[in-house]
């Protein structure tokens, strides 16, 4: 599903965020990806959701290089990835179903189809009794699912999250997790930024470590913890 | 060559044997059409629902904030008014010289110890002139009454011993352009008896002249506040660009195109442009009611008629049209430039 080669990323002439960067993600993987902040985790997402180009290398997801495409074809490139955020974005002008229905707006589906799949989103984050609440009413774990619900309501094939646990306290950062392990289990591709190590020792998923842009660690087995 | 033409017997079977083949082919491609057609409608539908939705949601914003919105209406309308002022005038100078051109004519001034049969004589022999339409003939006594009664300078001229005006013919081109013209009085010149020939289209000419040089400064003026429009529609539209920027990097990280992004800043700038262009419209309505009753008194005093000049319902529609395009521009270039500001590096 995404292939990195050799892929390389530096920033005013000097400075590699990224430094020959290989690796492969099967279709329908969880993985997470860690290492200490400044390590170059949001640039690689940066890369994979095309907010940047790579200086060195190619970045394939789904066979496809990502560094061709036209500028025009970016837009339709990213309605096939969903992304969740650390500070989850949620835009307060609007309520909690305008906000999941925003990518299907910007699909341009029917209002009584787009109706349909917010309201099965917002299901499987359970918040759907919360439809009409606005963002700024929601808690800090409420907002962060519905951040993933509008990131999953248009079915992405590849989902992307960054930090997405980081402002919550352990419990929630749990029940976050839970839900992607949801979504993965119906085949989503998932890949997870993420520095707290504890929970995700605990969550049995690949784990890829970067430190000082280079990948220092690709542990694909499973870690048992005592 | 026939051969080639016709098939042989066993391929004509084969076509009819599968004679219902390309039916079925047909029908999926009639299928496959109908449902591209299903799609391009559906998409055309979803473009069509978001202008909608955008247009709606930007008045919406225009409303919330209402008095922003008025001083940014205002600020575009006085902006227009000026070269749509200067333009309504120079109309209306234009008319005036429609009128003047269709009696543009030649006043030929005869000799001064000419006799008055002498004169008449000349002025038929001047009527006679090719290029020439009419000639009338005014003696030396028509043209002191002419100018007594025109000045109001009875009691001067009753003074004077004898007649110092000459006689004179005043004549009609048959082509009124300005170089027959010209030609003409420069031929009738040169005629024995006449004295000089003096042109009122000279003045015409400058008229003209004055009218071009005021078309000009139209122009100059219209593009210079056009672009005063351009620019105070296009800072409005940067600062609701910035106060909507984590909204506009969102939507384009979940797949919006450029023209969905720009689409609510278009119409806002599009409806700053309508209510700037209804404000002028309005205020120049007013102002011409204002003006009307001390230039037609002022018109009056000179024995002529005119009316101050109003917008017709063509130049309402040029000036309405313009503006909104004007505020779309403006909010086009507020947008494109913060656009280009976030493109991948």
């Amino acid at each position: 599903m995404i292939r990195f080669e050799h892929v390389g990323k530096r920033y005013g002439g000097r400075f590699d965020a990224l430094a020959n960067i290989d690796f492969r993600i099967r279709r329908g993987e969880m993985v997470f990806l860690t290492g200490h902040s400044g390590a170059g985790k949001s640039s690689l997402l940066r890369l994979l959701m095309r907010l940047e180009r790579p200086t060195r290398g190619r970045i394939l997801v789904a066979g496809h290089d990502i560094d061709r495409l036209h500028i025009s074809q970016i837009p339709f490139y990213r309605r096939q990835i969903g992304v969740v955020f650390q500070d989850h974005q949620l835009l307060f002008d609007r309520d909690v179903f305008a906000n999941v229905a925003l990518p299907l707006q910007i699909q341009g589906l029917e209002p009584h189809e787009a109706a349909r799949r917010v309201r099965a989103a917002l299901d499987k984050v359970g918040l759907l009794h919360r439809e009409k609440a606005l963002p700024i009413e929601l808690s800090g774990g409420e907002q962060q699912r519905i951040g993933i619900a509008r990131a999953v309501v248009n079915k992405p094939a590849l989902l992307l999250a960054d930090e997405p646990t980081g402002n919550l306290d352990p419990q929630l950062s749990a029940d976050i997790m839970r839900l992607f392990e949801d979504f993965n289990r119906i085949g989503t591709t998932i890949m997870i930024a993420s520095h707290d190590l504890a929970l995700i020792a605990r969550l049995h998923h690949r784990i890829l470590k970067l430190s000082e842009g280079r990948l220092i660690g690709d542990d694909a087995t499973v870690e048992e913890t005592p | 060559m026939s051969a080639s033409r016709t098939p042989p017997p066993n391929q004509r079977q084969q076509r009819q044997g599968t004679s219902h083949q390309p039916d079925t082919r047909q029908t999926k491609s009639r299928r496959g059409a109908r449902s591209q057609r299903n799609r391009v409608n559906s998409r055309l539908r979803a473009w069509a629902r978001h202008h909608r939705a955008m247009a709606l949601d930007s008045v919406r914003r225009l409303v919330r904030r209402p008095f922003g919105s008025l001083m940014t209406m205002l600020a575009i309308g006085v902006a227009l008014i000026l070269p749509c002022a200067l333009w309504l005038t120079l109309d209306s100078a234009r008319l005036l010289d429609v009128g003047l051109e269709e009696s543009a004519s030649l006043t030929v001034y005869l000799d001064t110890s000419m006799e008055e049969s002498e004169a008449m004589q000349m002025a038929s022999t001047l009527r006679e002139q090719p290029q020439v339409a009419a000639a009338r003939l005014v003696t030396a006594a028509e043209g002191m009454a002419e100018f007594e009664q025109a000045l109001g300078l009875e009691d001067a001229l009753m003074r004077l011993d004898s007649n110092p005006l000459p006689a004179s013919v005043v004549i009609a081109p048959l082509d009124t352009s300005p170089q027959a013209v010209d030609d003409l009085s420069e031929r009738l010149r040169s005629i024995q008896g006449v004295d000089e020939v003096r042109l009122d289209l000279a003045w015409l000419e400058r008229l003209r002249r004055l009218a071009e040089l005021g078309q000009r400064l139209t122009l100059a003026l219209g593009v210079l506040f056009g672009f005063g429009v351009l620019l105070i529609v296009g800072n409005t539209i940067r600062l609701s660009v910035e106060n909507r920027r984590q909204e506009i990097e969102v939507v384009t990280l979940i797949g919006a195109t450029h023209a969905f992004v720009r689409r609510p800043f278009l119409y806002s700038g599009a409806w700053y442009g309508l209510g700037g262009g209804l404000l002028a419209w309005l205020l120049l309505g007013v102002g011409g009611q204002w003006l009307s009753a001390p230039v037609q008194a002022l018109a009056q005093s000179y024995g002529a008629h005119f009316t101050v000049p109003g917008l017709d319902w063509e130049g309402s529609a040029t000036l309405l049209i313009s503006s909104t395009l004007l505020g779309w521009l403006g909010g086009w270039m507020a947008v494109d430039r913060h656009l280009k500001e976030i493109r991948p590096r």
